[in-house]
């Protein structure tokens, strides 16, 4: 589908690049110092492949509503199963891909070195992004089979509302007292403190990816059972065929 | 044989708003249709024909009832049924990006088809719905009858053994329905699949179906054979005798076949069980009283009748 819908290609690459240079001259501008740098770019990476993976999922059932063939797809025998993991798949794909772009736009025009945690802390952090994507993805999903097509702007509001809380381009610390309660519960918050450790700042948490992998399995659960809910709720109330009107 | 279709009891009512009063759709519909059989539900906007082809279809849960379609359960079995079903609808709707070929290729693999027999199936769906020369148009740049096409050769990717056509031919030209028509009847008699028609154009009802069924407010209140149907209400075939003279003195309701008679001028209207069988006895009748027909004109019983029949009767 992504072959012939520019948008969709467009998106992987405009993003990212405006992501990665708008932030990064602004570090430049503020002539801010390496491990600055580091912290806030690590930001800009992670929003955007946390965004392009996420999309993905979202599209999974998007597409269908804004072409009004929903109830074509439901008729075949494909489960919620399939379409999760499907595209949870070309969402990793494509998130991996820009991670890889961003990092060598980072190294490239900022000096800013992607892979210095090595193989194994990028595995656990990619591996946070994916699970969180997921879980940002299904919470769309359930709310599009909710509500429709008034759901969409879900499909890119969660997302920066999550990495909001969690401390995109700056310390946790310094959101307000309450939102620093909410952050405990993103776990994105651990896995973005656990990366920028390798980058000589210290952990906020003790065990970063046992909480950040915990919650994250915990949430993926729960967003999964939501997605199961509202499948049936909308087999019961007719959703699928007022999408497909 | 067992039922291709065999529903008892289905309700089903749809809330307005989050606390609205439920606004029933289908009431206690009982339905049977035997496999092979080319089915009509038939009944005006809002008489629940959709609704009731999206719960065997399943893709909506009834309220009460239950139904078999291929003797599976549509709730309780509904993911093995769904491989043996398939649905076209008017309003074609598809992936607006993909070609009509990339949109069979993605509804095979949905299927569970791949490779050869992929790529094969949807060359031969290309050919049998005249789609070969508009295979990399995308969806947005077809016509309305390409794009009702394309939804009648997606409903056949996966040869389907029962298929449900919700108004086919609505908003095509009358040269594409008629197409579409002799492709359904064709399609049937080589195949032998079931297909279960919603339609409120009678013609067509009256040119495909073996069997109808009349909805009207949610509920099933006719179902039959059109002859039968047409014998159930007391229809029958018209057949005007119009004489150079005076009619023939006859005791018209005393001929066969014949439900009721009016007489003005020189001219006589009957009402026949069938007008095809019953027409040389009537005629030979006439000849022996001598008296000569100027005109005779036949109008066989047509569904509009019987619609009108059933949907101004009062509930």
């Amino acid at each position: 589908m992504n072959r012939r819908n520019v948008f969709a290609i467009l998106e992987m690459g405009f993003w990212p690049l405006i992501g990665i240079f708008s932030v990064g001259l602004l570090t430049r501008f503020l002539s801010l110092e390496g491990e600055t740098v580091a912290f806030i770019l690590i930001g800009a990476v992670t929003m955007n492949t946390v965004q392009i993976a996420q999309l993905d999922l979202s599209y999974a059932l998007l597409y269908s509503v804004w072409s009004k063939s929903l109830k074509h797809e439901f008729i075949a025998p494909v489960r919620l199963f399939h379409i999760l993991v499907g595209s949870g798949l070309v969402g990793l794909v494509r998130g991996l891909l820009v991670f890889v772009v961003m990092g060598c736009l980072s190294v490239y025009f900022f000096d800013m070195d992607l892979g210095r945690p090595g193989p194994a802390g990028l595995i656990f952090f990619l591996l946070g992004i994916f699970l969180n994507a997921a879980i940002i993805g299904a919470l769309v999903l359930a709310l599009v089979l909710r509500f429709g097509q008034r759901a969409e702007v879900a499909a890119w509001a969660f997302s920066y509302l999550m990495l909001l809380l969690c401390g995109l381009y700056y310390p946790v610390s310094v959101l307000p007292r309450g939102v620093q309660f909410l952050a405990q519960f993103i776990p994105m918050t651990y896995f973005l403190d656990y990366f920028r450790h390798f980058y000589g700042f210290p952990l906020v948490s003790r065990h970063p990816l046992l909480y950040g992998f915990g919650q994250s399995v915990i949430y993926l659960f729960l967003s999964y059972g939501l997605v199961c809910l509202t499948l049936k709720s909308a087999y019961k109330r007719g959703t699928l065929l007022r999408l497909s009107d | 044989m067992p039922l291709a279709i065999s529903a008892q009891g289905i309700g089903k009512g749809f809330r307005t708003g989050l606390w609205g009063p439920v606004k029933q759709v289908l009431r206690q519909v009982d339905l049977t249709v035997a496999p092979g059989a080319i089915f009509g539900v038939l009944g005006p906007n809002g008489a629940g024909k959709t609704t009731l082809i999206s719960i065997l279809a399943t893709l909506l849960l009834p309220d009460t009832g239950r139904a078999r379609v291929l003797g599976l359960d549509v709730v309780r079995q509904a993911a093995a049924l769904k491989e043996r079903i398939n649905l076209a609808a008017s309003g074609a709707h598809f992936l607006w990006c993909m070609t009509v070929a990339d949109n069979l290729r993605f509804y095979g693999r949905l299927y569970g088809l791949g490779g050869r027999a992929l790529t094969d199936k949807v060359e031969k769906l290309l050919d049998l719905f005249g789609l070969a020369e508009h295979r990399a148009v995308t969806f947005e740049r077809l016509s309305t009858g390409l794009k009702q096409r394309l939804a009648l050769a997606k409903a056949l990717i996966n040869d389907p053994e029962l298929l449900f056509l919700d108004e086919p031919t609505s908003g095509l030209d009358q040269e594409m329905a008629q197409h579409i028509r002799e492709e359904t009847l064709r399609l049937n008699r080589e195949t032998g699949v079931t297909m279960l028609l919603t339609t409120h154009n009678l013609r067509e009802a009256e040119m495909l179906c073996t069997e109808v069924a009349f909805l009207k407010g949610g509920r099933l209140i006719s179902e039959g054979r059109i002859p039968d149907l047409q014998r159930r209400l007391g229809l029958g075939d018209h057949l005007s005798l119009i004489f150079q003279e005076s009619p023939a003195p006859l005791d018209y309701d005393r001929l066969p076949g014949v439900l009721r008679h009016t007489v003005q001028d020189s001219r006589v209207d009957l009402v026949l069980d069938r007008v095809d069988e019953r027409l040389p006895a009537i005629l030979e009748a006439v000849y022996l009283t001598g008296k000569k027909l100027a005109k005779v004109v036949v109008k066989p019983v047509d569904l509009e009748e019987i619609y009108h029949e059933i949907t101004h009767s009062p509930e």
